[in-house]
């Protein structure tokens, strides 16, 4: 039941904001139904961590500790992400960024906040499908849901650029997720002679999943593949990361926080199923050592590209293709010591990366600038908070302990270790320094310094709280992770190595 | 007396098809009116259904019959409408601007065919002398072929509209190595994989719109705004 009701809240939240006129009770819908949606995943948390696992309609549903921890983090995000958009689009209307955007659409009067409200929860119904489907073709489905909602995020604005982004977006989306496809099919077809059927649960991980050792080798071979580079895609890591920095610079902001924590972890979601099945069918060897080096590459790519960005919003892009980066390459390590480490920074990702977001957001709201070299620094004088707020997160976002992913990535250093590859988990530490000291360099040039003399940011309250609230919650998960979480990630774990 | 379907003459008829959707796909890529690749793109998905309900009547497969059906209507009929309304309104019938000249496109995908075949080579099983196994061969190397060229259509031309057209016959092969080698999939997923193809058709549609009226000409290569 809480499955279906799961699905239900965001898909009828959306429709709902579509049949209202007034902006405040749009904001009231998406608030209301995101904070239902919280309550209601850490419901299923309860439960899966009762029972092993839930399912509804003979399997068609199914949620396990994996998927719980991707639904939680979903609904986090959403709900952090519904916050903040309310303050960010009250500051986008009175400045009349909206009204333009609106000119070029053609549109006019709240058409534009009606289209954001309306859209984010189908989008965020379209991740939490992601989740709990099982049968891995209505996985598929909700993952090209997800790119279909978030085209529309991305050109919001309506500028050239906008437009331009969205382009890229659609058609790198469309043609990785159709290798995705392409993969799917071909595991059911090496799983075929195994199984026998083609009845609707022919395609059900959970059935997959118990037979994957007597499938074809051959086509699984090739089906990994094609999974890798489709879902690989959406999850950005290179080489296939090109339309990452457009999308993410040019989407509203909470857009883009939703599209860079929430969409990441539906992809890499995906791309665990298929890992397990491909190590059951194959081995572990085989999927390991094309994902550490898809991981590296991505890290490798990021790193020049951090060094010397010039426009903040385009930065944090690169930032997260770094991370999907290290997460693969967690994957890749394996072993409980490496998954452990990949999950830990998923959690740990989705937590964090929103607050980056916002920051740059209040930054780009202020100053009516992304590039670095606008913004002039001293932004600690006319925006305390949020100045200090951008300082931490970079601090926590590049690793740097006491934050949590600290912990994250130095549990995946010793996987990499562990499982005896000397010269990857070197490279792994090289990049993350390099990474470390270009954001570094960056964000304080842009915060510290002397008074450039900018007005004062008059912030409201909706932005000032989600800010300071997310920062509190970062600053307690450094420390403490709460029990019921860390026994979720562990089952997970155990799902992913032997399950 | 009921009459049972002789399985090798199927396997015959579904293989000449493949090679004729083959065939089909080498000739838009030497195409070089964007209406003509639209008409191509049409048959090609009209001998997909043909294709589908060949499976399934030589089968007995009953629900690919509804693959049949929908891929008849909506990728043989409503697209290819909907994409000639597009280019009515958009008013661009001219020649395309491929990167790379007809002969050489030919050639290459010819290589891509070759390709397609290669890999589909590694999954022939000669011990599993069924007429399955068989079939899987063929369809698939004609499957892997399409994918393969459809997306070589993406990347050597430059009309948003041809690339979408690219798009779209890359997910013909999908759906051709979806109908033969496993006799379709779970039949949600296949109305899951239609309702989505339209619906990235006109997410596509309006951003093709779009991007008409902000930049007055349908070239991608004029789309150079975001870089580093």
């Amino acid at each position: 039941m809480i499955l279906l009701a799961l699905l239900i809240v965001p898909l009828a939240a959306g429709p709902l904001a579509f049949l209202l006129r007034r902006r405040h009770m749009m904001e009231v819908i998406n608030l209301a139904a995101f904070a239902i949606l919280f309550g209601m995943a850490a419901v299923l948390v309860a439960q899966v961590l009762r029972n092993g696992s839930v399912s509804l309609w003979n399997g068609f549903f199914y949620a396990d500790a994996l998927s719980a921890l991707v639904v939680l983090l979903s609904a986090f995000v959403a709900l952090v992400c519904s916050v903040y958009a309310v303050g960010y689009f009250r500051h986008d209307e009175s400045s009349g960024v909206l009204q333009e955007a609106e000119e070029v659409g053609g549109r006019f009067g709240v058409q534009k906040l009606r289209e954001y409200y309306t859209l984010t929860p189908l989008f965020v119904f379209s991740m939490i499908l992601v989740a709990l489907a099982n049968n891995l073709g209505i996985l598929w489905v909700a993952v090209e849901g997800t790119t279909l909602a978030s085209v529309f995020l991305v050109m919001f604005y309506g500028r050239e650029t906008s437009l331009e982004a969205a382009w890229k977006y659609a058609i790198i989306g469309g043609v990785g997720l159709s290798m995705a496809l392409f993969g799917t099919i071909l595991t059911y077809y090496s799983a075929y002679g195994a199984l026998g059927t083609d009845t609707l649960a022919g395609l059900n991980w959970s059935v997959l999943a118990e037979n994957a050792g007597h499938f074809d080798q051959p086509t699984m071979r090739l089906a990994f593949i094609l999974v890798l580079l489709g879902y690989g895609t959406k999850a950005g890591i290179a080489p296939m990361h090109t339309w990452k920095p457009d999308a993410y610079s040019e989407a509203p902001i909470p857009g883009a926080a939703m599209l860079a924590t929430g969409v990441l972890n539906c992809a890499l979601y995906a791309l665990i199923r298929f890992y397990i099945l491909s190590s059951k069918c194959l081995g572990p060897q085989f999927g390991s050592r094309l994902l550490i080096l898809f991981g590296l590459l991505s890290m490798g790519v990021a790193v020049p590209f951090i060094l010397v960005q010039k426009n903040f919003r385009r930065l944090l892009a690169y930032s997260s293709i770094d991370h999907s980066g290290i997460m693969v390459l967690a994957l890749g390590f394996g072993g409980p010591l490496g998954i452990l480490g990949m999950l830990l920074h998923m959690t740990f990702h989705s937590v964090t990366k929103p607050l980056l977001f916002f920051c740059a957001g209040n930054v780009q709201q202020h100053l009516k600038t992304d590039l670095f070299r606008k913004a002039k620094g001293g932004l600690i004088h006319s925006m305390p908070l949020t100045g200090a707020a951008f300082l931490m997160v970079t601090l926590a976002v590049t690793g740097s302990p006491p934050f949590s992913f600290f912990q994250s990535e130095f549990t995946i250093l010793r996987a990499g270790f562990s499982s005896g590859s000397l010269v990857l988990s070197v490279l792994f530490v090289c990049f993350l320094v390099l990474i470390f000291s270009g954001f570094l360099v960056h964000i304080a040039n842009l915060v510290l310094g002397d008074d450039p003399g900018v007005p004062q940011a008059n912030m409201c309250g909706w932005k000032r709280y989600s800010v300071a609230g997310l920062a509190g919650v970062i600053l307690v998960m450094g420390f403490w992770i709460p029990a019921p979480l860390f026994r979720l990630i562990q089952n997970a774990v155990g799902i992913v190595v032997g399950g | 007396m009921h009459f049972v379907p002789n399985p090798e003459l199927g396997n015959r008829i579904i293989t000449l098809m493949a090679a004729l959707v083959l065939v089909l796909q080498i000739a838009a890529v030497g195409q070089r009116w964007i209406i003509s690749s639209i008409r191509i793109f049409a048959v090609q998905s009209f001998l997909l259904g043909a294709i589908a309900a060949v499976i399934a009547y030589f089968n007995q497969a009953s629900h690919i019959y509804v693959v049949a059906l929908l891929t008849v209507f909506l990728k043989a009929g409503l697209l290819p409408r909907l994409l000639e309304r597009l280019v009515g309104r958009i008013g661009i019938r001219r020649e395309i601007e491929p990167l790379i000249n007809v002969p050489l496109s030919i050639l290459v995908t010819g290589g891509l065919t070759l390709l397609g075949y290669v890999v589909a080579e590694s999954f022939y099983h000669p011990e599993e002398t069924s007429a399955r196994a068989a079939l899987g061969h063929n369809t698939l190397a004609v499957a892997i072929a399409l994918f393969l060229i459809g997306f070589f259509t993406m990347v050597n031309r430059r009309k948003a509209l041809t690339q979408v057209l690219g798009l779209l016959s890359l997910e013909n092969g999908l759906l051709l190595a979806a109908i033969s080698l496993t006799y379709g999939m779970p039949l949600v997923v296949e109305i899951g994989i239609f309702f989505d193809v339209l619906v990235a058709v006109m997410v596509l549609g309006i951003l093709v719109f779009r991007i008409r009226e902000t930049f007055d000409s349908m070239d991608v290569s004029k789309l150079r705004k975001l870089r580093e």
